[in-house]
């Protein structure tokens, strides 16, 4: 697991794959009693961390200005990183499902303890941050951000996928 | 447990200032990065004023992405503030084209490396004109020339706008060739290199440098009559 400092707050990260439980954690999600909040992503569209950052530092000016478009913070940070404006649809896509198994889970401002218990919480096997990039799903990334293989040609997945993230406003 | 990167803009330090805008170097998430604030005029309404500046904020975003999409090199943006008026993107590490060939004025044009930024510098703007999006602000300050690659990254997409007109493209074009000929004049005719993979790159360049003729005769502005 990893601590990234943003904006006076930290984020805490951790990458998971063969996680049993998923459809237990998005019923306690849904009923809005996991515990600790967490952010649960789909980890398969993430190659690299730094579009969640992007996305996190998004949530976390929202949050700044209590204009948050959805429920709660984390559930924000989820929706941000679609780079959609499609709440649901987002959430479906970028978040998890019954059937995921490979998730990455993220926290603000996280206690130790918060995240010992977030590792008891999740069902499955932790792994390091570097294997993002050799576990991403690149079609289904192109397809979902709608990146074409011109773009590639001057820029990495991650960075295509952060600047949709930060020009969703934009457009 | 490891800590590292630092989202928050906290060293702010000026690069530049021009006459719409700031230009700051900071960090965000870790990564070296430039902000760009649009300050309010304080001449104009208020109302409009804040209008205003939205608008090209968002439309610089917008030709910014949509360039990148067209395979054409840009700072990555990083973040978009409507609040404070600001746009975070990546800090491109090499010198400006302008700089460039200032020394080649000084020292001697380097033929090799002329041709290679000639020629990119024509396939760039072939690309992003067959995609629709015309610079508005092509000049040799706002190219760069990425240290390590070798690569040209357009910047300020502030005046930039979406357009298909050949009449644009041609004034796009116009700009810069004035821009060179008034700046670097001593680095021998780069224009027609770069027309030359103007043409190469772009499917619509004979309707643009039918124009662009036309443009060279009358200048930058459109005649009005009647």
């Amino acid at each position: 697991m990893k601590v990234y400092e943003l904006s006076g707050t930290t984020l805490s990260v951790a990458l998971f794959t063969d996680v049993a439980n998923s459809k237990e954690l998005l019923e306690l999600m849904q009923a809005g009693t996991l515990e600790p909040e967490v952010a649960l992503l789909n980890a398969s569209l993430i190659p690299d961390i730094f579009p969640v950052l992007a996305a996190a530092h998004k949530t976390l000016v929202a949050k700044s200005r209590d204009s948050l478009t959805t429920r709660t913070l984390h559930s924000e940070l989820v929706y941000n990183y679609s780079g959609s404006k499609h709440i649901s649809e987002s959430l479906k896509r970028c978040g998890i499902s019954d059937s995921t198994t490979y998730v990455l889970v993220a926290r603000f401002g996280a206690s130790e303890e918060e995240m010992i218990a977030v590792k008891t919480l999740i069902k499955g096997k932790e792994i390091d941050l570097e294997e993002l990039e050799g576990r991403a799903n690149k079609p289904q990334i192109q397809k979902h951000y709608k990146i074409t293989g011109v773009e590639l040609g001057i820029s990495t997945l991650g960075d295509a996928i952060t600047c949709r993230i930060a020009a969703r406003d934009a457009l | 447990m490891d800590t590292e990167g630092n989202v928050e803009n906290t060293s702010l330090v000026l690069i530049k200032q021009g006459a719409e805008a700031r230009v700051f170097e900071s960090t965000f998430a870790g990564r070296k990065s430039v902000v760009k604030e649009r300050f309010s005029k304080k001449y104009r309404h208020p109302t409009l004023d804040s209008k205003l500046t939205l608008k090209r904020l968002n439309a610089e975003a917008r030709c910014m992405t949509k360039a990148r999409r067209l395979g054409v090199s840009t700072p990555v943006l990083y973040a978009v503030d409507p609040i404070s008026h600001t746009l975070t993107f990546e800090y491109v590490e090499g010198p400006s084209i302008k700089d460039i060939f200032l020394e080649f004025g000084l020292q001697g044009v380097v033929e090799e490396k002329m041709d290679d930024i000639a020629l990119q510098i024509g396939d760039t703007i072939g690309k992003l004109h067959d995609g629709g999006v015309v610079h508005g602000d092509l000049t040799t300050s706002n190219m760069l020339w990425r240290s390590g690659s070798n690569q040209l990254i357009l910047i300020d997409f502030g005046l930039s706008f979406v357009s298909t007109l050949p009449e644009d493209k041609a004034v796009d074009l116009y700009v810069l060739e004035r821009a060179l000929l008034s700046m670097h004049s001593s680095c021998g005719n780069v224009m027609d290199k770069i027309l030359a993979a103007y043409r190469k790159s772009s499917k619509q360049w004979s309707a643009t440098f039918n124009k662009l003729g036309q443009v060279r005769l009358r200048g930058r502005k459109r005649t009005m009559i009647g």
